[in-house]
């Protein structure tokens, strides 16, 4: 089934979505970027630009580069908004025919909603070539405050741009939708939504699969790059307070400035403290200047503070507006690049008295949402096949009672694993397999499920068999173990019905036991380790020497004979460290056997 | 009489086992079916793994070799620092030691072996938005629209421009 692209129609970014193998996913673009700028260009040598492209010529070009058209789309000439915004706009503006606007690009005129096909022709190529097929249908957002003559402009964007659209769904909903709160009963959520050049809130009832916009309220000229002017304005002042000289009327200072109050602003989100550093930034009569300026967490909140301030007014009166108390809301959803900031998150907590959700990341939460409403359409997210997991680890006990895991928790089953293990004594010939069920590391705190015996192992020295034990569970949960000597090819196997018959309570108790008791469990289990390890040197030590016979000297054999005693003695304790001292030191001593061996070797 | 009953219940057998076989055909039809569909099913998956293994491994050569993008991107301005340091000093008086030039080779080629490259641009060259970006223009001699000047260096990290070349261009 072809894929259907959820995309987010931003002002001054776009992201696009897919889901793919159940789980939506952002798409990067062919530059790399997981954001495209929502611009578009025809450059002077009469090319047409669309994305970072554009951007990237936007200087020089200004009057031909088309910015902040979602400003535009679907409203009337005559509208406030669009007279406002005419006068910060760089390129030309005129009042269509049918009392739209109209943009002038080049040598032609062009309806918003063309420059936005272009952007959306963008996402849609680029997209395509990420999926490796072709896409011919998309779900757009759009702002909750949308009127008809907006989304249906944005709808005919979406057709231009040669794509069928299936809907055009709010950005807040898009949001609820990322976050899985579509399947929530009765809930009142609040979006605050502050991105990089607008703020947005709403308030959603979500209700029987239905999700309803009671209000929304913001501002549509408050941003996140409010805040990096604020901050640049004052790294300028405090620059000109220190040397006297203004960096703003240079041009490329400026801009070298202005990426390294964003770093810095970005840094601040996660470091208390940071630091502007631009060495050469300008000079004069003297030589050289540099640009040292420290910035604080506090500084930047202290110059940000009346945007904030203003944000949770218009969070408090759009509440009011959608016929809510503080109180009733459930949950708050965190969207936009800039609700990375603690301040803003610490204030949106203030008000509600509650933790605002922000798993998912705010610069990208909406195009996730909007491909979520795009899978249920493309039917991926029906699944017939339900795959059951193994909600305990499965596996046997080994040597000084440790319980080596086959199966880990949480595998999705049918699923198989085998591995080899051996005798720990000479002439074995039988081994015992205890398959156990659990998280703990010691096989007596885990639960039996069954045992049985292999036999008929021909002796040999210890370490030397081979017997391999499969695990295989069925789609049912059924464990079949079976063990067979590689040897002989002898086999034992046993059927376990009830590996996932444990209620949901029992299964958690389990685990929390596990992590209640798994620092005592560890140490336990390397305690064991040690000990095997000890046992194993002193096994190998005593047949070095038994091998060895007179081609060691006396000395060295005593020697080892000596260290050999003290981890036996070690091993009579219970002493971790002890225990490996000894094992260390034996270990040091056996190899002057070897090096003994392989002189003599080289006389001869 | 007798003969007809049995002749009836003849046909009644063998309407019978009419029925019997419509029911075993339309069993064995959803059968059929039923086993078609998990087959696709089980091969989708099956295909659905092999491609997700696929993806997989192209993602973890494009982590190995994008893994230190966001490394190699804060180290260019400190080569961007370096630059502007020994230009200025060229300019003054003061006598640059040897050693500093050798610092800065052996940052770029640190930088290089990672698979960064300098984006190479000259006066008059068409400006190209994939590697230049402009910030600015300037009067000369130029085609109206080509490079004047190169503000900035741009890089990429093998075939992906990290930075752009900032240039100004000719009005």
């Amino acid at each position: 089934m072809a894929k259907i692209l959820g995309i987010d129609l931003g002002t001054t970014n776009s992201a696009v979505a897919a889901v793919s193998g159940g789980e939506p996913a952002i798409l990067e673009n062919a530059e790399g970027a997981r954001t495209t700028p929502s611009i578009v260009a025809v450059s002077r040598s009469g090319e047409r630009l669309a994305g970072l492209l554009a951007k990237r010529q936007a200087i020089t070009n200004p009057q031909d580069t088309i910015s902040s058209v979602k400003r535009l789309i679907g409203r009337k000439f005559s509208d406030e908004e669009v007279q406002r915004d005419k006068k910060t706009l760089p390129y030309e503006l005129r009042g269509g025919s049918d009392g739209g606007v109209e943009i002038k690009m080049g040598d032609r005129w062009y309806k918003p909603e063309e420059i936005s096909a272009m952007v959306l022709a963008k996402l849609k190529a680029d997209a395509e070539a990420k999926l490796g097929e072709k896409v011919e249908e998309a779900v757009i957002t759009v702002p909750a405050y949308f009127n008809d003559s907006q989304r249906q402009a944005t709808k005919n964007a979406g057709e231009i741009a040669g794509f069928k659209v299936r809907r055009i769904l709010n950005e807040p909903t898009a949001a609820a939708l990322a976050y899985g709160m579509n399947r929530e009963k009765n809930e009142q959520i609040v979006v605050y939504d502050f991105g990089g050049g607008t703020f947005d809130i709403s308030v959603l009832e979500v209700g029987d699969d239905t999700v309803e916009v009671k209000a929304t309220g913001g501002d549509t000229h408050l941003g996140g790059d409010d805040f990096d002017k604020r901050v640049t304005e004052y790294v300028v002042a405090e620059y000109k307070k220190q040397e006297g000289i203004d960096i703003s009327r240079d041009p490329l200072a400026l801009q070298r400035l202005k990426e390294a109050v964003e770093r810095a602003k970005h840094e601040l989100s996660t470091a208390l403290e940071t630091e502007v550093n631009l060495p050469y930034i300008s000079s004069d009569a003297a030589g050289p200047k540099h640009l040292l300026i420290k910035i604080t967490r506090a500084k930047l909140e202290s110059l940000a503070q009346d945007y904030i301030d203003e944000s949770i007014k218009l969070t408090k009166e759009t509440v009011k507006s959608a016929g809510f108390k503080l109180e009733d809301i459930d949950e708050i959803l965190l969207v936009g690049g800039q609700t990375r900031m603690p301040a803003i998150q610490d204030a949106v907590k203030k008000l509600f008295n509650k933790e605002p959700h922000r798993g998912i990341n705010p610069d990208e939460v909406v195009a996730v949402g909007a491909a979520v409403q795009a899978g249920i359409f493309q039917g991926d997210v029906k699944d017939v096949l339900l795959l059951d997991v193994t909600p305990l680890s499965l596996g046997i006990e080994t040597l000084g009672g440790i319980f080596t895991k086959l199966i880990e928790k949480n595998t999705t089953i049918p699923t198989a694993k085998a591995q080899v293990f051996s005798t720990a004594a000479d002439s074995q010939t039988s081994v015992e397999v205890h398959i156990l069920q659990g998280e703990r590391e010691m096989a007596s705190d885990n639960k039996t499920l069954a045992r049985f015996i292999l036999d008929g192992i021909p002796p040999s020295p210890r370490g030397m068999p081979q017997v391999e034990v499969t695990f295989d569970i069925d789609a049912n949960g059924i464990l079949n173990v079976k063990a067979v000597d590689k040897a002989t090819n002898k086999s034992q196997s046993v059927h376990i019905e009830a590996t996932t018959s444990l209620s949901k309570e029992e299964v958690e108790k389990l685990k929390s036991e596990a992590a209640q008791y798994a620092a005592e469990d560890k140490e336990k289990k390397e305690l064991v380790e040690a000990r095997n390890k000890a046992e194993n040197l002193v096994y190998t030590a005593e047949k070095a020497i038994r091998d060895a016979g007179d081609k060691v000297s006396a000395e060295i054999k005593e020697n080892v004979g000596t260290k050999i005693e003290a981890v036996k003695a070690a091993l009579k304790g219970n002493d971790k460290e002890n225990t490996e001292k000894s094992v260390n030191e034996l270990a040091e001593e056996l190899q002057k056997i070897g090096s003994s061996l392989y002189n003599k070797g080289n006389e001869q | 009489m007798e003969q007809e009953k049995q002749e009836k219940s003849e046909d009644e057998k063998l309407l019978e086992r009419v029925d019997e076989a419509k029911i075993l055909k339309e069993d064995l039809e959803k059968l059929t079916k039923e086993k078609d569909e998990y087959l696709d099913g089980w091969r989708r998956t099956k295909a659905d793994f092999i491609n997700y293994k696929k993806e997989e491994l192209k993602r973890l050569e494009e982590v190995a070799k994008f893994g230190s993008e966001e490394v190699i991107k804060d180290l260019i301005s400190v080569l961007d620092s370096f630059e502007l340091a020994i230009s200025t000093l060229e300019k003054s008086d003061a006598k640059l030691e040897k050693g500093i030039y050798m610092i800065k080779i052996q940052l770029e080629d640190v930088l290089r072996r990672r698979g960064l490259r300098k984006i190479k641009v000259n006066k008059n060259d068409k400006f190209d938005p994939n590697f230049h970006e402009a910030v600015g223009s300037v009067e000369g001699d130029g085609h109206s629209g080509a490079i004047a000047e190169e503000i900035e260096t741009g890089y990429m990290l093998y075939d992906k421009v990290l930075r752009p070349t900032r240039v100004r261009l000719f009005k």
